[in-house]
């Protein structure tokens, strides 16, 4: 059984972020790691692998030289092999642009079970799942957050749907975005990072990759970044005077009546 | 004339929800601005009389009706939406970033090769087309993008991202017979409806959330009794999920739902940034903390420094007198 495992490396969320003074461009602190949401894929699929025992793990990411990082933590975690696909530092604003390239990738390598994360947590797009699926022909289920293979030919999967729980059996080849819940991500073991030391990870040259749209020329971004700001400061906080809670919590609805008027 | 501005309604419980007439209402007035027209598009089984509520809201009311649609599935929708849409080639489909926006727009805008933009907060003309406001790395920066004018364009927004206006328009309602293509290699098994007759967090106007200075999930019931007063929902934070005090489906942050309600009440939370980032776009937040140092406090537009435990009684009598009020 192949798995492949999709994953971007993001911004931490602790990481500063600042806008350049002519508003086209971001300064981000030098702190990546591995997606929130795709270490839950990574992990799905080392559990997978160790109840199948013939199953191997494949990494892959569209992304710049440091992302390289990121697809070493999976290797310490347990995957088998990782590949880079060099955005050349190209910003991916289009999803369409970068599950193009991942599902010409997955096309070339055998894959029956795909899975990466609910959403990226910089761009929060939770599109690229979908629409790798859609480009490669396979069904997709999203948010899962359990997930057995039944045999060598299918999964039965639970998902989260709007105010209802879903068990479904979908049929593989198929793609999965995994949701919290799913499982409990592993931290490397020390020798799990060693191994991830030596590995050398292969890059890929996007343009060697047959996307649904052609040779990679066919699929220029059709999203254009306009600008970035700062969000709006708030004001500072009104603190609620008063010399009971009972006080306090007249005045503030007083305030939220009068003042903020939303009640 | 220009092409059409499609809006794809979802409903529940025989009701258009909010988050759908929202982008009735800004769909419209970017029609005006365009001068095309502004389509519901509705997908169901027996949605026939809702489809009569929408008329004073749009030029159109597209809707199919059939038995295969009566649970969502990408696969059946899609293949409803995705004839619509050839039939009718639209500029623009506005739909919004629910579990089903989430679900069933990327993979039909891969379909239909369109340019795809979602969890947006805000919409602009831009030259021939449309912009696009988007906060990115949970709200530490705000976006404008905008998608190529010549193609077409799905967008999905946030709940809570526009005024719903009440328009007068005499919409002609018009029924799609379609034959609904289901996907062989899905099967459900079953599913298992939650009941519950809650507003969903992230449409829900007011929010009130419990931190860990709850104490214990027996306390969140004075939460509850707040939240029903308002017609609103109960939140909580990571660590409060983390020790099962609540469900998942509570959760606001990085990790969980992102939330923009009319105001959100803050009780026992710290104010970490992972949280932050579910909330930071309410219009109105108070923080009710006895740590006059609480991170949250820099996020607050009103706070209280005291214990909670004290304040609530007396804010729920408060917010139950202007109810009666009004
Ligand atoms: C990758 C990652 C993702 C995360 N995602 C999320 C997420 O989605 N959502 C989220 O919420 N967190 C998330 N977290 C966790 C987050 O960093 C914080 O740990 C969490 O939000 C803290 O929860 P809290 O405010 O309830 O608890 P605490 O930080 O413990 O704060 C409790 C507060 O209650 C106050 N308090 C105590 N008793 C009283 C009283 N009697 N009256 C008034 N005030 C009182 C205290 O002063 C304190 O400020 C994430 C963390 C990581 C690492
Ligand atoms: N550049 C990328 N390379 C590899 N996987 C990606 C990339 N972008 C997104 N993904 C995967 O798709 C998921 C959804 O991403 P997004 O649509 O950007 O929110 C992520 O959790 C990853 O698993």
């Amino acid at each position: 059984m192949n798995i492949l495992v999709f994953i971007k490396q993001v911004a931490d969320t602790e990481a500063r972020i600042i806008v350049s003074s002519d508003h086209k461009a971001l300064e981000i602190e030098n702190k990546y790691a591995v997606n929130f949401f795709d270490e839950f894929a990574v992990e799905e699929a080392i559990k997978i692998k160790e109840t199948h025992k013939d199953a191997e793990i494949t990494v892959c990411t569209y992304g710049p030289a440091r992302a390289t990082e990121a697809l070493k933590t999976t290797i310490a975690m347990g995957a088998d092999r990782a590949f880079l696909i060099d955005s050349a530092n190209t910003e991916a604003d289009d999803p369409l642009v970068v599950s193009g390239y991942l599902a010409g990738f997955a096309a070339r390598e055998k894959f029956d079970i795909i899975l990466c994360g609910r959403q990226a947590i910089d761009d929060e797009n939770a599109s690229v799942g979908a629409m790798t699926a859609e480009l490669l022909g396979i069904p997709h289920v999203s948010m899962v957050t359990k997930l057995d293979v039944i045999d060598g030919t299918g999964v039965r999967v639970q998902s989260e749907i709007e105010g209802a729980r879903k068990i479904s059996e979908v049929a593989l080849p198929a793609l999965f975005t995994t949701q919290k819940g799913l499982n409990e991500p592993r931290v490397p073991l020390i020798t799990g990072v060693m191994k991830a030391m030596k590995t050398q990870i292969p890059v890929i040259d996007p343009a060697s990759i047959d996307t649904p749209f052609g040779p990679a020329t066919g699929g220029a971004s059709k999203i254009k970044v306009l600008s970035y700001e700062s969000p709006a400061q708030r004001p500072a906080v009104r603190i609620i005077e008063g010399q009971t809670p009972v006080e306090k919590a007249k005045n503030l609805v007083k305030s939220l009546k009068e003042e903020a008027k939303v009640l | 004339m220009t092409r059409d501005i499609f809006v794809f309604v979802e409903y529940r419980d025989s009701t258009v929800r909010k988050a759908s007439l929202e982008l009735l209402s800004r769909g419209r007035q970017m029609a005006g601005k365009f001068s095309s027209s502004l389509c519901a598009v509705l997908m169901g089984s027996g949605v026939k009389e809702l489809a009569q509520t929408l008329k004073g809201f749009a030029d159109k009311i597209i809707f199919t009706d059939s038995e295969e649609l009566k649970d969502y599935g990408w696969d059946t929708y899609g293949s409803a939406l995705e004839q619509i849409l050839k039939k009718y080639d639209p500029m623009i489909v506005l739909g919004t970033s629910s579990m089903i926006g989430k679900d069933l727009f990327p993979r039909i805008a891969a379909r239909m090769r369109a340019t795809m933009i979602s969890d947006a907060v805000g919409m602009d003309f831009h030259e021939e087309g449309v912009k696009v406001k988007k906060p990115l790395f949970g709200g530490k920066v705000v976006s404008w993008l905008a998608p190529d004018a010549a193609s077409m364009s799905f967008i999905t927004f946030r709940p809570n991202s526009f005024a719903v206006e009440t328009a007068d328009a005499q919409g002609e309602i018009m029924e799609e017979g379609l034959t609904i293509e289901k996907d062989p290699r899905m099967k459900t098994v079953s599913l298992e409806k939650s009941g519950s007759k809650k507003v969903d967090l992230q449409e829900a106007d007011f929010i009130i959330c419990g931190g860990r200075g709850m104490k214990g999930p027996e306390h969140f019931d004075a939460l509850e009794e707040i939240a029903g007063l308002m017609g609103g929902r109960v939140g909580a934070s990571r660590t409060v999920v983390d020790s099962k005090w609540r469900e998942y489906d509570d959760q606001i942050g990085k990790s969980g739902k992102t939330v923009s309600p009319k105001l959100y009440i803050g009780c026992g939370i710290s104010g970490a940034l992972h949280h932050i980032m579910g909330m930071d776009t309410s219009k109105v937040i108070v923080a009710i903390n006895k740590d006059p140092n609480a991170p949250i406090f820099q996020y607050a537009d009103y706070g209280i420094v005291d214990d909670l435990f004290q304040v609530l009684p007396a804010l729920k009598e408060e917010l139950k007198n202007t109810r009666e009020e009004t």
